[in-house]
């Protein structure tokens, strides 16, 4: 890397510019948000601000509230996620290869892929009952299609002379996913993990604020409902890092895969 | 292989579900009022139906859905038009809204619902934020993709500043416009149906509370087959739109 980065007419490097604005753009908010309480112009309690915020977070922080949330969250997520992952890709290669599989699911993957699945989530709590189970469940249910439907998308894309050269060398079936549909298949896995993960997380916030007795979402809909709204933006503003968060790590994954395989 | 091998296998194994669920279902050997069975749920549609109480809330949900949503075009195109020309703005937003796009937004529905209240006007706003992020982003991604070269061509017969938009960059920039209001409509259904679970006054999400809290498998399966056929026909007429823009587009160049 011996380009130079692309400067701006004051001097700056063009990214430290952007860095820079955006950082700006974040402080002006904030700002404008805290003067139009602290001035009256927006009703504070129903507003509330940014130092009510960080002042209801210290009080969630020191009474461990808020760990105990963001730790039934994060386990929920990433069980739901890993269940869908290894269903989905086991599901996305069993269609991608074998027609008859393929013809015999489409039509049900088709239909939980255009449903809302939120709607869904009474008939779970009917099975399931309130708690970890059903938000468990919703996750899955609402990750597992997009991650088969991009795996299966994958597999049909992988060239077929990459598979008949591994049966020509005397590759058995598992040699065959392991050595070649997999690693061919791989962006398209994963940017489904991508859409997954995104997925996994509205599972985790809806099936905890609908039936859950834990987690973040559930302790959002009990400050609302008490009229905290200071407290409710503690467990929303880490539902909106959360999902900044993982969609830049899936998003960072995808790049250095791309970068690997075209230096191949 | 046979053509029509695909609609075989898939009627054969849609016809298998069916009868293994009217057997499991009917007989008891699962509780129908946890699974319900295909006539009763069929016969549950006929009678929503003729009450008319399918229909009211369908028509409310609608609504809030259209008040919602065509607002969310209109400033989320726009928006993103401006987002992609002036670059500072951009650079200021771009935290915030890459924040605001990828955010599960259902989670927004209990301060909503606390600022705008139980009444459609809330639905209203969870529709609008829930599709705008991924119409505006879509936009600037699709605005910020034309080629310059075009852009000059453009102004250099003349157009001014309103023009080099309508003409040129708005056609330009369809196809991504197009495939954020898909995306958008996606979230503003769930969105929607999510804030009406959570509290309303009417609506088919407000319907599926209730009947979940009464434990009636049979109502829940055709609201959710409802509202599965509403968003499936919304993509469909979106898709022929977007078809005819298509060609529309072609035959400008």
């Amino acid at each position: 890397m011996t380009l130079a980065r692309p400067v701006t007419a004051l001097g700056f490097p063009a990214k430290a510019r952007a860095t820079l604005l955006g950082a700006l753009g974040i402080v002006l908010f904030l700002g404008l948000w805290e003067l139009a309480a602290q001035a009256g112009w927006l009703n504070p309690v129903v507003v509330s601000s940014p130092s009510r915020i960080a002042a209801a977070f210290a009080g969630q922080w020191q009474s461990g509230q808020f760990v105990a949330d963001l730790g039934v969250s994060l386990a929920e997520l990433a069980i739901g996620f890993g269940a869908s992952v290894v269903v989905g890709v086991a599901v996305g290669i069993a269609m991608g290869l074998n027609r008859t599989t393929e013809y015999a699911l489409d039509p049900f993957v088709w239909f939980l892929y255009s449903t809302p699945l939120v709607a869904l989530y009474p008939l779970i709590v009917v099975w399931l009952g309130f708690g970890f189970a059903t938000v468990l469940a919703i996750a899955f249910m609402l990750t597992v299609i997009p991650i088969a439907v991009n795996t299966f998308a994958g597999v049909r894309s992988v060239d077929p002379s990459l598979i008949r050269a591994v049966r020509v060398f005397g590759g058995s079936r598992t040699d065959v996913i392991l050595k070649a549909v997999l690693p061919a298949s791989l962006p398209m896995v994963l940017a489904g993990f991508r859409i997954g993960l995104s997925r996994a997380l509205i599972g985790v916030v809806l099936g905890e604020m609908f039936s859950s007795n834990a987690g973040l979402g559930f302790r959002m809909t009990v400050y609302a409902a008490h009229l905290k709204t200071a407290d409710v933006f503690v467990p929303l503003a880490a539902f909106v890092a959360i999902g900044l968060l993982t969609t830049q790590l899936a998003v960072a994954l995808e790049g250095r895969l791309q970068s690997w395989k075209t230096s191949r | 292989m046979h053509p029509s091998r695909r609609l075989v296998v898939g009627t054969l194994s849609v016809a298998i579900f069916l009868a293994v669920w009217q057997f499991v279902g009917q007989r008891e050997i699962i509780r129908s009022d946890l699974i319900s069975y295909p006539t009763e749920v069929l016969a549950t549609f006929a009678r929503l139906i003729s009450t008319g109480e399918l229909g009211s809330n369908a028509a409310i949900t609608l609504q809030e859905f259209v008040e919602g949503f065509i607002p969310s075009i209109v400033f989320g195109v726009a928006f993103g038009v401006l987002l992609a020309l002036i670059r500072p703005l951009r650079e200021l937003l771009d935290p915030l809204l890459t924040a605001m796009y990828t955010a599960p937004v259902i989670a927004f529905i209990p301060i909503l619902v606390v600022w705008f209240g139980v009444g459609t006007y809330s639905k209203v706003v969870i529709v609008f934020i829930s599709a705008i992020f991924p119409i505006m982003i879509n936009t600037r991604v699709g605005v910020s993709e034309i080629a310059e070269p075009w852009l000059r061509a453009v102004r250099s017969f003349g157009a001014d500043q309103l023009q080099v938009v309508t003409k040129a960059i708005l056609p330009g920039s369809m196809p991504a416009i197009m495939a954020g209001i898909r995306l958008g409509l996606g979230r503003a259904i769930v969105g929607l149906i999510a804030g009406e679970m959570y509290v309303s006054l009417g609506g088919i999400g407000r319907m599926i509370q209730v009947y979940s809290s009464a434990a009636r498998s049979a109502e829940i399966i055709v609201l959710v087959v409802v509202i599965a056929v509403f968003g499936y026909v919304c993509v469909a007429l979106m898709r022929s739109l977007e078809n005819r823009l298509g060609t529309w587009q072609s035959d400008l160049e």
